[in-house]
């Protein structure tokens, strides 16, 4: 597992731990499903691969964007994976072009709730 | 801009706040507290209630839903919901970034009881600040009390805005939020150093339409604001329409199952499961005359000499759970652990000030 990701996951957990002793490491480990020791091993960036599924519970766990964790661990979710996979040659070409655009112009592409008379 | 995702709503003001700063409102399923006089803890969560785009089913709603846009949720009559508000914390500045939420059933203000207006006003104060308010349960009735939400079919006379109005054309919820203006947030919250960077036909489904009545009393606070008026941004509003499909027709409209009836007060509390109080040293608001004086479902039932409501008798909640800081982990109404009786308002983390 990569540094950036074991040390995001360090400092949010002991963020959290500060206000609630539920987020020691012996405790997130045992709502995410993993030894304690191989949490700590991901979070001082020591190899130590998690599947989709863990980074997932360990996002829940923490209040975390799964998508941002995931990002972080180097994966990209399954469900955009086959997004992808489905039309390959158009959504690689949409992502390389909206590369340099501004966040607030690639917002305005996620579809907006309308708001309508009333 | 507002995102429907996951079952919330996502509301963004990208070119007006900061990068990260989002408001999260859910509407989580519940028991419906008995009409008795008595004064309830909060109720549980049972999960979020699905939400859809009213535009993805035009061909099979009303004109005027689609006029009004927004989304859907489906309710069974009498079910009970209540609303879950979550600010994003900004790590870089140790603080969650906060909204005022005006909310609005039948276009009738669920703090003050007025008609709806736009923008905020702080004489009666008609919104609410997140961080600070965790949930909304139902009508403000009085200082600490609510009557809770219970979703009635309009045109029967038991909507808050049919009491109120003397009309029942509206229904649904409504929806608006503001951002703190980002100078104000900025000042109030300097930078700190980094932390970690970051099919049925079209009007059939009008005689199904939903508005909101008061249901039992529960014990919930409504906060002042802390902060001035001139901190938060009206040039920056996003609104919703919320509208409110008879559970029975929402599988006709959408092709999905609702989710099944919530259990009853004196089922779930048969067996052990918590209630909540949430304890906060925040003002709380008086309470509005005008929604004082609303009749509950019960009571408008028995002027009109009708039977609205299944039977649903008085409990005494033995298992209480107190919450006194939403914005932490242990803001969950939830138990037992992992199971779906929750009441959280999202991460948040420290320093919900």
């Amino acid at each position: 597992m990569n540094a950036p990701f074991g040390s995001y996951i360090r400092k949010k957990r002991e963020a959290l731990k500060e206000q609630d002793g539920r987020y020691s490491l012996r405790q997130v480990a045992a709502r995410v499903g993993i030894e304690p020791s191989y949490l700590s091993k991901i979070e001082r960036g020591l190899p130590a691969p998690l599947s989709e599924e863990k980074v997932r519970a360990l996002s829940l766990d923490l209040g975390e964007s799964p998508d941002v964790l995931l990002a972080l661990s180097g994966k990209i979710s399954s469900d955009v994976q086959e997004i992808i996979r489905t039309r390959p040659e158009l959504f690689a070409d949409l992502i390389r072009q909206l590369k340099e655009m501004p966040d607030h112009a690639v917002l305005r592409l996620v579809r907006e709730v309308r708001d309508g008379n009333w | 801009m507002i995102e429907l995702k996951d079952d919330t709503l996502a509301f963004t003001f990208p070119e007006t706040t900061i990068p990260g700063a989002r408001l999260v409102i859910s509407f989580m399923r519940t028991l419906r507290v008995p009409d008795d006089g008595k004064s309830y803890p909060l109720p549980p969560g049972l999960g979020k209630f699905p939400l859809e785009h009213v535009d993805d089913y035009r061909q099979r709603l009303p004109h005027s839903w689609i006029d009004h846009g927004g989304v859907m949720l489906p309710l069974y009559q009498s079910e009970a919901l209540w609303i879950n508000f979550t600010s994003s914390y900004i790590e870089e500045h140790e603080a969650c970034y906060p909204f005022a939420v005006k909310i609005a059933a039948g276009k009738i203000n669920a703090v003050t009881g007025e008609p709806w207006s736009d923008g905020l006003s702080r004489d009666p104060q008609d919104y609410m600040v997140v961080p600070g308010q965790p949930w909304l349960d139902g009508y403000s009735v009085d200082k600490e009390c609510i009557r809770q939400f219970v979703a009635m079919p309009l045109g029967k006379g038991y909507s808050a805005e049919g009491q109120i109005t003397g009309r029942e054309d509206v229904g649904g919820m409504q929806i608006v939020v503001y951002p703190m203006k980002k100078e104000a947030f900025e000042k109030r919250w300097s930078r700190k150093a980094a932390v970690v960077s970051k099919c049925v036909t079209r009007f059939c489904m009008i005689d199904n339409d939903m508005g909101l009545a008061a249901g039992g009393r529960i014990h919930q606070e409504i906060y002042e604001d802390r902060f001035e008026l001139s901190e938060w941004d009206m040039t920056a509003s996003s609104r919703c329409f919320v509208h409110l499909a008879n559970s029975q027709t929402w599988r006709d409209i959408t092709g999905n199952t609702p989710p099944t009836k919530a259990p009853s007060a004196r089922e779930y509390s048969s067996h052990g499961l918590p209630w909540f109080e949430y304890y906060s040293d925040q003002k709380p608001l008086p309470g509005s005359n005008v929604l004082h004086k609303l009749k509950s479902v019960i009571q408008r039932g028995k002027e009109k000499r009708e039977n609205p409501l299944p039977e649903n008798d008085s409990v005494e909640p033995e298992h209480i759970i107190a919450i006194n800081r939403p914005q932490s982990p242990e803001r969950v109404r939830e138990w037992p652990e992992q199971n779906r009786y929750e009441r959280t308002s999202g991460p948040g983390g420290p320093g919900d000030d």
